[in-house]
């Protein structure tokens, strides 16, 4: 072949690809626009409403135009795969968008945590401590969840930030505390391999461990069903990553306790939800059928009134303690759950924070578990404390 | 140390940031919206429209073409600089007021007269919008007063068109170059977008007769293709991964000086393939249109000494300077003094060009220094030992060079390079930065051997054999084509670095 030959043959082969994709992007742009993106669990962004002259000259009108044009582009996930497996197969490089893969484990790799996202938390959890719990009768403990990080960069040779730290940093804010070990009742193989949370069946020796700690393990019965949901769970990871991994199965383990006991979501009336709501699995995210997830109310009551053990523990809990809770519940009469991501916790004047919704004797008598992963702590996901 | 580290991974990033211009050649607006409009019409239209006066019945040539590429032009100006384009078209009519002036008065002291005006006009602008602040912080600074900064936002590429438009006077009045008559045909060489925001520094000479006449041919064509879709290759698959690996180094909890080196090459290569990647992207796409630039890199890496460098890296800017201020300074046909007067000026000026801080003056006189110990000390040293002890001495300056020139200022300047030599006491090497020389260890290698000829040297071995010919042939239009698809799955995921040269 010729050079002139190649040049035309480069000419068409640009000229075509060029504009296919521009008239495909206008057609799916203009015509056909994406609300969401399944995969990234994202809204995508949609043309711009407001084309002012201010607009334009702040150049908000320019920055929604470009990133509509990006996120409802032609083939979205076709393309996103393609840069994936360059970026990790091709380049060779560890992560693509901060995920690595090994042997079908998807972790976001964090060399080091946000210092401020960590001391900003640790605030927070002391704040609630002092104000609620500090004078009152029952016990309190603290526990953290490893993420899957810090076993993933043990087990594959990844960089990982400083777990020790973390836990003493949190340790010495909340000295009241008895603290509870989890990091070596924990592997890697005990989390889904596409999501961040830990799976249920896996977490027995956690659970035994926090038990112990919380000094109620003798009412684990430990005699469990285990029960595997129809269907394919994609956890978080999975659309992220871009590499269609193989997908995650969720199981789910219950006993005549478990069954027997009662959960309610803890609003302005009770509300009685299932422990285990499987209709929320075909949902956003198929984690939600543990304690109704994220479609939960932030403050929720376990009761289980076959239990011998008549007392009553409040635990501050993330998404991890939605799976390990209702294992919990065989232990105590009374659970109260509450997210506080959501709700407000400051007591501040005309506003009684947790008081509204749980009357304050609990608080007094009550044994008390902060249980958070590592997730939480490098996030900013707490609302800030009132000034 | 870890704090520190961070800040100055901040202060990259918001430099980046700062340096964003709205549609930048790697991005989808710019290659599936602006680019095949602009073609669709560019090619649509014929070169000239013959019309005719109506005064006199004769008749004139309204150069269609033209009118479109400056009119694309302006409008992908305007579309991320709305504020600043009437500066552009300002500088751009003094240009050709000054030329018809220099031309008229061509002999006489008005022809110096309007070209000194032609000068400092264009200085002043460029002094006032890209320089202001630095004057007033110096002067507040050395004599205790408070001078309120200006704080005006740079407009974009002003550096470069400056310094088009001052080649242009400057060359009409030596009568290197006609003065051209035609406002439409200067209006498209200043803003003619492949080169307007990122260079290179395209003279006028050079496209004199292209704006008048150019061949659009599949050949032309084709190989600006291949050269628009290997710019963007090194750029956002090369450069940008070289970024985030300078980033992540510079935010590591755990540094070394190891890693402080590898920072060093990280930052010199992706300086390396983001600007010689814009300047390919610029050639390829003036190629498309009929216009052929110079180059504006040749391999800087494989010099051996900081003279030969330079004359590999950023050329159209070292020739610039060479041309309009080193030669007219006397060159090196001086006296000693005045030649290391000359060069600490010259380097001066270059190094001021880059950004309105001590850092690049700094960073200009740090090449000035070693440029006149080579020439006094260094060459009849290095030349006396084999050539590998050269290319060490050359790469060992210039990854310095530019810890300098990517500093935090002059305090995190001097700080990065303390780091390179163990100031502070950094370890020798951690175990974060084994895993990211690990991590990036194919990155690294691809890097190192694209900023040699070597691949090029391959591949015309190849092309010389006649099978070897027929199969690249094919191969070449198959690769461009992967990574145009490659790139674009990139824009698609959200990858957006903006280019770093572009407030220069």
């Amino acid at each position: 072949m010729q050079n002139k030959t190649k040049n035309i043959l480069v000419t068409v082969l640009f000229s075509l690809f060029i504009a296919f994709f521009t008239v495909m992007s206008i057609y799916s742009g203009f015509l056909n626009p994406q609300k969401t993106s399944e995969a990234e669990r994202r809204p995508l962004a949609q043309f711009p409403s407001d084309l002012s002259w201010e607009a334009i000259k702040d150049k908000t009108a320019i920055d929604g135009f470009e990133d509509f044009v990006v996120d409802q582009f032609p083939f979205r996930e076709f393309f996103r795969s393609i840069k994936a497996r360059f970026q990790m197969n091709v380049l060779g490089l560890k992560e693509n968008n901060g995920l690595a893969v090994e042997d079908g484990y998807i972790v976001k790799v964090e060399s080091t945590f946000n210092d401020k996202f960590v001391s900003d938390s640790i605030d927070i959890l002391s704040h609630i401590y002092d104000q609620y719990f500090k004078n009152g009768k029952g016990n309190a403990f603290v526990s953290i969840i490893p993420d899957k990080n810090y076993y993933f960069s043990k087990d594959y040779g990844y960089a990982s930030p400083d777990y020790g730290k973390l836990v003493a940093d949190v340790r010495a804010a909340l000295a009241g505390t008895q603290y509870i070990d989890l990091f070596d009742s924990l592997e890697l193989e005990d989390y889904y391999k596409t999501d961040t949370h830990w799976n249920q069946p896996e977490i027995l020796g956690a659970l035994e461990k926090l038990a112990i700690g919380l000094g109620v393990s003798d009412y684990l019965s430990g005699e469990y069903e285990t029960v595997t949901i129809d269907g394919d769970f994609h956890g978080v990871y999975h659309g992220q990553s871009a590499l269609n991994p193989k997908p995650d199965k969720i199981s789910y383990l219950t006993n005549a306790s478990i069954a027997g006991t009662k959960l309610y979501n803890y609003g302005q009336k009770l509300e009685e939800v299932p422990m285990y709501n499987l209709d929320l699995f075909d949902g956003e995210d198929g984690y939600n059928v543990f304690l109704s997830g994220a479609a939960g109310n932030p403050v929720m009551r376990i009761v289980n009134n076959k239990c011998q053990n008549k007392s009553t523990l409040i635990v501050f809990r993330d998404s991890f303690g939605s799976s390990i809770l209702p294992l919990l519940s065989e232990a105590y009469q009374t659970i109260y759950v509450i997210d506080i991501r959501s709700i407000d916790y400051n007591i501040i004047p005309g506003w009684n924070g947790l008081y509204e919704v749980i009357p304050k004797r609990v608080f007094e008598e009550a044994d008390v578990l902060f249980l958070y992963s590592t997730l939480i702590f490098n996030s900013n996901s707490f609302k800030p404390l009132a000034k | 140390m870890a704090g520190q580290g961070l800040a100055l991974s901040r202060h990259s990033c918001s430099y980046l940031d700062k340096e964003e211009f709205r549609v930048l050649f790697s991005s989808i607006p710019f290659l599936y919206y602006f680019l095949p409009a602009v073609l669709f019409l560019y090619f649509l239209a014929p070169f000239k429209l013959k019309i005719f006066s109506k005064k006199t019945g004769e008749p004139v040539y309204f150069e269609v073409k033209n009118f479109i590429l400056l009119i694309a032009s302006l409008f992908f100006y305007a579309y991320g600089e709305p504020t600043y384009s009437l500066l552009m078209v300002a500088t751009t009519l003094s240009s050709y007021i000054h030329g018809l002036l220099i031309d008229k008065f061509r002999g006489k002291v008005w022809a110096k007269v309007f070209l000194c005006t032609s000068v400092i006009s264009s200085l002043a602008a460029l002094g006032f919008f890209k320089y202001a602040d630095f004057f007033v912080s110096n002067i507040n600074g050395i004599f205790g007063a408070n001078l309120n900064l200006l704080r005006l936002a740079l407009p974009i590429g002003i550096s470069f068109y400056t310094f088009q438009t001052l080649s242009y006077t400057v060359d009409v009045y030596r009568g290197d170059a006609k003065v051209q008559k035609s406002f439409i045909r200067l209006a498209t060489y200043v803003a003619l977008f492949p080169q307007l925001i990122a260079g290179p520094i395209v003279r006028y000479t050079t496209v004199e007769e292209d704006l008048s006449e150019r061949k659009h041919t599949f050949e032309n064509f084709g190989t600006g293709v291949t050269r628009l879709i290997v710019g963007l290759g090194k750029k956002v698959l090369i450069a940008d991964s070289f970024g985030a690996l300078a980033r992540t180094l510079m935010a590591s909890d755990e540094q070394s000086v190891v890693g402080y080196w590898v920072y060093a090459v990280a930052i010199s290569l992706q300086l390396y393939f983001d600007f010689s990647g814009y300047s390919d992207m610029a050639i390829g796409m003036g190629r498309m249109f009929g216009f052929r630039f110079l180059e504006n890199f040749n391999y800087p890496f494989i010099s051996k000494s900081a003279a030969e460098f330079w004359r590999r890296w950023h050329m159209s800017l070292g020739s610039w300077f060479r041309d309009y201020l080193y030669i007219p300074l006397g060159g090196n046909r001086v006296s000693v003094p005045r030649w290391v007067l000359n060069t600490l000026i010259v380097w001066f000026a270059t190094g001021f060009w880059h950004g309105a801080d001590w850092t690049f003056i700094i960073w200009g006189l740090y090449f000035a220094l070693f440029l006149m110990l080579e020439k006094f000390f260094l060459k009849k040293f290095f030349d006396k030992l084999p050539a590998v002890f050269s290319h060490i001495y050359l790469l060992f300056i210039v990854l310095v060079s530019f810890v300098i020139f990517s500093g935090n200022g002059m305090a995190g300047a001097m700080h990065d390079v303390g780091a390179l030599f163990g100031a502070g006491g950094l370890p020798l090497f951690t175990g974060e930065t084994g895993y990211y020389i690990l991590s990036y260890s194919l990155v690294l290698l691809v890097g190192i051997v694209g900023a040699t000829p070597l691949v090029k040297t391959a591949v015309l071995k190849i092309k010389e054999t006649s099978l070897g010919g027929k199969v690249l042939n094919v191969l070449e239009p198959l690769f461009v084509l992967a990574i145009l698809v490659t790139v674009t799955a990139y824009f698609v995921d959200g990858s957006f670095s903006p280019f770093l040269y572009f407030r220069f």
